[in-house]
């Protein structure tokens, strides 16, 4: 038996403990936002619950001049801050910033690199790491190639252990930026090096959709064009665009939300059971059903997909601008802040079944959600009079917030007469189980650490998605269909409820 | 709150049903149906004082303020007879942020001593079915009588602490009794184990690096430093070796007793010997039985490693209060004066009684130190922190010729109500435990 394959018997029945093995953490960007924001405090939190091992250290490289201790510091405060759990455990976080220090890199200068370079060696010496080593973009995608030409150039992806990458959405702006941003990234790593982080698929209730579909029997006998009418999901969020006008203005909900997230609500929520649970099995099953969406063109566009943009409203009880108005917006901007589309998945289990998708900023609340509405029954044997008030079979997954899992159905109203009225069988995720879900970065991270890619995306699941967006973008650039309006805290323009309307359908209120 | 004396099960029943008719009426808008009832669990506490009755209200308090759970707390009234209870019920009603409301209800019954001993019909009636019953025995459970397999007939899992068995030695034979004869659809779950699970962690994570596994199969010594004497204050020493021998597949073949308070254990591992020494350390902060330090080396290749996790000394602890001693002496009161005399005045007594209580017990039972344990003098300690044991492991890595590299792990409050959680979250049908349960005994005889 080779070492690698060598089981630790010891590890055996320690429920939910994942280890990593003891490596060192790059984080290019540092100081930055995302950094201080996500990674430090999940980091802090994974040390907190004993997952980071012994020797396990964290690098910062950023531009900034800054001490060691200055970063110390200033992790102290982010995590203070933003930390899911509270209060701080001051004796955690005081053995987490012992393994922290603080490398100046000016991602430009290959002698930077090289500083790092020894950094990293000392670290290798002194903690047993094993040459392991995991360089977080925490970035802006531009930075990404200049960065990994840098780390070739100073040989830091060779050597003993492993060496990972890992990269933050969006991944390309196109089909064709994807696909030479996953070239640079392959001619210093292997794909199987190359962490694709989407935040949103290391949330509990996004993989409980695999575990809903797959560990049960009862459904995936249904989950078909045989009994299901339609699929309707809806990524929405109450507020606009914050801070990010210059990012958004130029990306839109389509490449921010619906090319990524809502896509891969698609790909869960239609692709065929994989083999297992493993990296590629699940991957493999996502691209396929990525690649079976029906590609739209010309006036399929126009007629299947819908754009709109927020003018100003009341949302949650506050008056709050249009989007025009936003800063860092041009006064006549064509970006749409909402996105609907009519999408057919062309297989054997899905032909005919729509998949309607719609994401957007200030709609009235924050909601995620995956509806499958089932067909009538085919005979009304109650009558037309018993069954008015009973809406057809649906099972929604809530992805959040409220997270969990509700079945609708018919039930008799107590009465001497016969009335049949909708009920709904709930599952709350929040109260059906004794522990606590993870915030998705920790999960996140340790899988990084552990090797297990699972629930990042795949180069070619990314370019899977490009390829069916990319003509929705060209259509829409040229005005087809036109650019809807609709007032803040409403559920997008009039022509994404009529959408739905031409196919005698209407949109479920979530 | 619903409270009556002398009801019947029907009674409590019907009350119930009305409490959770009210809370769904209540919860239901206008024009809305009521949501269904949620429920995780039911956890009958068997309790035999006040003091633990209380531990379990509170705990099951503090369980369902996260989760919707039915907790039975029974205790029994001795001297009683008859067949109606003293009951209450109360139910804590919480109001998620991000989910709709839950239930919690608690339901206490004061039984007379005679239908103590038939639990399981008195309970039966009252558990939510569809959910997982848990039968908490707070004290020493009575292993292999009537009245424990009678309560284990509604129970999907009898969950238990080692550590407060107050007979260990006896109690641990046991238990390691009904391992081998539960079927398989009862759990088994030891807060004592839960409660070592930080340390499983930090040396199962020793071994996790590639290049490190072959470190197991080069292991040549284990010391465990544990508080107390005798082989009864060995539980947790038996239980981490008996763990690794069951994983690594070491037999045992002898254990003999050394000088200086220190036991070896003998075991073989193919053709390569492992010594496992118990070595006696008295630590003031610890209570019997709890381990200081684990030690575990040996070499590969040439390749020597040490492995040496401690437990940090900077902790507090608050002290059992169902000890004997407290009866002897009030607290003086919750404030710092009161309870900074109360600690002075007990120091004083504390060693006299105690080895009073030792010899006394020693001479009526005939037993060696350790192998009961009589009921300990406890100093009131001024609590700054929480009512937890919370502690600090501190690992020392030591591999060849390499500096040691030392990590500090900081393990979460470990109160009961935490612990039971845990427990009840991870579950209770743990083929490992069993394993090294059986393992430890086996360790614990020779010994």
């Amino acid at each position: 038996m080779k070492v690698e394959e060598a089981p630790n018997p010891l590890a055996e029945g320690l429920h939910d403990y994942r280890v990593a093995d003891p490596a060192v953490m790059v984080i290019f960007g540092a100081t930055g936002d995302l950094s201080g924001r996500k990674l430090l405090p999940a980091l802090y939190n994974l040390a907190r619950q004993r997952s980071l091992p012994a020797g396990f250290a964290v690098v910062g490289a950023a531009m900034d001049d800054m001490s060691d201790d200055a970063f110390r510091k200033r992790a102290s405060e982010k995590i203070h801050q933003f930390s899911r759990t509270q209060p701080i455990d001051n004796r955690v976080l005081d053995a987490f910033l012992s393994s922290l220090s603080y490398v100046k890199v000016d991602f430009s200068r290959a002698d930077d690199f090289k500083a790092l370079a020894q950094r990293l060696q000392e670290l290798d010496n002194t903690r047993h790491i094993g040459g392991n080593r995991i360089f977080y973009c925490a970035t802006p995608p531009q930075t990404y190639q200049l960065i990994a030409q840098q780390l070739q150039a100073a040989s830091l992806q060779t050597g003993g252990g492993f060496h990972r990458i890992v990269v933050e959405k969006p991944f390309g702006t196109d089909l064709r930026s994807a696909m030479e941003l996953t070239q640079t990234l392959h001619n210093v790593f292997s794909e199987d090096s190359v962490y694709r982080i989407d935040h949103y698929l290391g949330k509990e209730t996004v993989q409980n959709i695999l575990a809903f579909r797959f560990a049960n029997s009862i459904f995936e006998p249904v989950w078909n064009t045989n009994l299901i009418d339609s699929v309707q999901i809806t990524v929405a969020e109450e507020i606009g665009i914050e801070q990010r006008g210059a990012y958004y203005d130029r990306a839109g909900a389509l490449r921010d939300i619906v090319q990524n997230h809502a896509m891969q609500l698609v790909a869960l929520t239609a692709m065929e059971p994989p083999l297992a649970f493993d990296a590629n099995a699940v991957r493999d099953e996502k691209v396929k059903v990525l690649r079976a969406i029906r590609p739209l063109q010309g006036e399929e566009i126009a007629r299947s997909t819908v754009r709109g943009q927020y003018t100003k409203g009341w949302v949650l009880g506050e008056q709050v601008a249009g989007y025009r108005e936003e800063t860092n917006v041009a006064p006549d901007s064509q970006t749409e802040t909402f996105a609907a589309l009519r999408l057919f998945i062309d297989n054997w289990r899905w032909a005919g079944v729509p998949f309607y998708v719609r994401a957007g900023k200030r709609m009235p609340k924050r909601v995620t959600e995956i509806r499958v509405q089932f067909k009538r029954p085919p005979h009304l044997t109650f009558g037309r009079e018993a069954m008015q008030e009973v809406d057809p079979n649906a099972i929604t997954l809530r992805i959040q917030p409220e997270e969990g899992i509700s079945l609708k159905f018919g039930a008799k109203v107590p009465s001497a007469g016969l009335r049949i009225r909708s009920v709904t069988m709930d599952f709350q995720y929040m109260t059906a189980f004794l522990v606590d879900a993870p915030e998705a970065y920790e999960r996140l991270l340790l899988d990084c650490m552990i090797g297990d890619p699972t629930l990042f995306t795949r180069g070619d699941e990314v370019e899977a998605a490009w390829k069916l967006i990319d003509p929705f973008e060209e259509s829409w650039r040229g005005g087809m269909p036109p650019l809807g309006t609709y007032a803040a805290g409403t559920w997008g323009p009039p022509s994404a409820a009529e959408l739905l309307q031409a196919d005698g359908r209407e949109w479920h209120r979530p | 709150m619903w409270r009556r004396e002398g009801a019947t099960i029907a009674e409590i029943i019907e009350a119930l049903s009305r409490i959770r008719a009210d809370f769904a009426r209540a919860e239901a808008g206008d024009d809305e149906h009521g949501r269904p009832r949620n429920c995780v669990m039911t956890l009958v506490a068997v309790t035999s004082g006040q003091g633990d009755e209380r531990r379990a209200q509170r705990c099951s308090r503090i369980i369902g303020a996260h989760h919707p759970a039915q907790s039975i707390v029974i205790r029994e009234i001795p001297g009683t007879r008859g067949h109606k209870f003293d009951a209450s019920i109360v139910t804590d009603v919480l109001r998620p942020t991000t989910s709709s409301a839950v239930e919690c209800e608690i339901v206490t019954l004061h039984v007379p001593g005679s239908a103590a001993d038939h639990i399981g019909s008195l309970v039966d009636p009252l558990v939510v079915s569809g959910v997982p019953t848990y039968v908490w025995w707070m004290g020493t459970p009575p292993f292999g009588r009537q009245e424990l397999h009678d309560a284990l007939r509604i129970g999907d899992a009898l969950v238990f602490d080692s550590a407060r068995f107050e007979e260990p030695y006896h109690a641990f034979r046991g238990l390691s009794k009904l391992v081998t004869i539960a079927h398989r659809r009862l759990g088994l779950g030891d807060l004592h184990w839960s409660r070592m699970r930080p340390l499983r962690e930090v040396i199962a994570q020793f071994f996790m690096p590639y290049d490190r596994r072959s470190f197991l199969s080069g292991i040549t010594e284990v010391g465990i430093d544990y508080t107390g004497n005798g082989r009864g204050n060995r539980i947790a020493a038996s239980y981490t070796v008996g763990w690794m021998a069951s994983a690594l597949g070491w037999e045992l073949q002898r254990a003999t007793a050394g000088g200086g308070g220190i036991v070896a254990a003998h075991y073989r591992a193919g053709s390569r010997p492992v010594e496992v020494h118990f070595r006696s350390v008295p630590k003031d902060h610890l209570a019997s039985g709890e381990l200081s330090a684990v030690r575990i080396a040996g070499s590969t290749h040439g390749t020597t490693f040490r492995l040496t996790v401690a437990r940090d000394p900077e902790r507090t602890r608050r002290p059992n209060p169902d000890s004997a001693y407290r009866s002897l002496l009030s607290s003086g009161g919750e404030d710092d004066a009161g309870i900074e005399l109360t600690k002075r005045q007990a120091e004083r007594h504390r060693g006299v009684l105690h080895d009073s209580l030792d010899s006394l017990h020693h001479t009526a039972s005939g037993e060696a130190p350790g192998e009961s344990r009589p009921r300990q003098p406890v100093v009131i300690t001024h609590e700054r922190r929480r009512p937890d044991t919370e502690q600090v492991l501190l690992t020392l890595i030591e591999i060849g010729d390499s500096p040691p590299l030392r990590h500090v792990q900081q393990v979460e409050p470990e109160d009961e109500a935490a612990l039971l959680l845990d427990l009840l979250a991870t579950g209770t049908h743990d083929a490992v435990f069993n394993r090294s349960l059986l393992a430890a005994f086996e360790l614990m005889r020779k010994m």
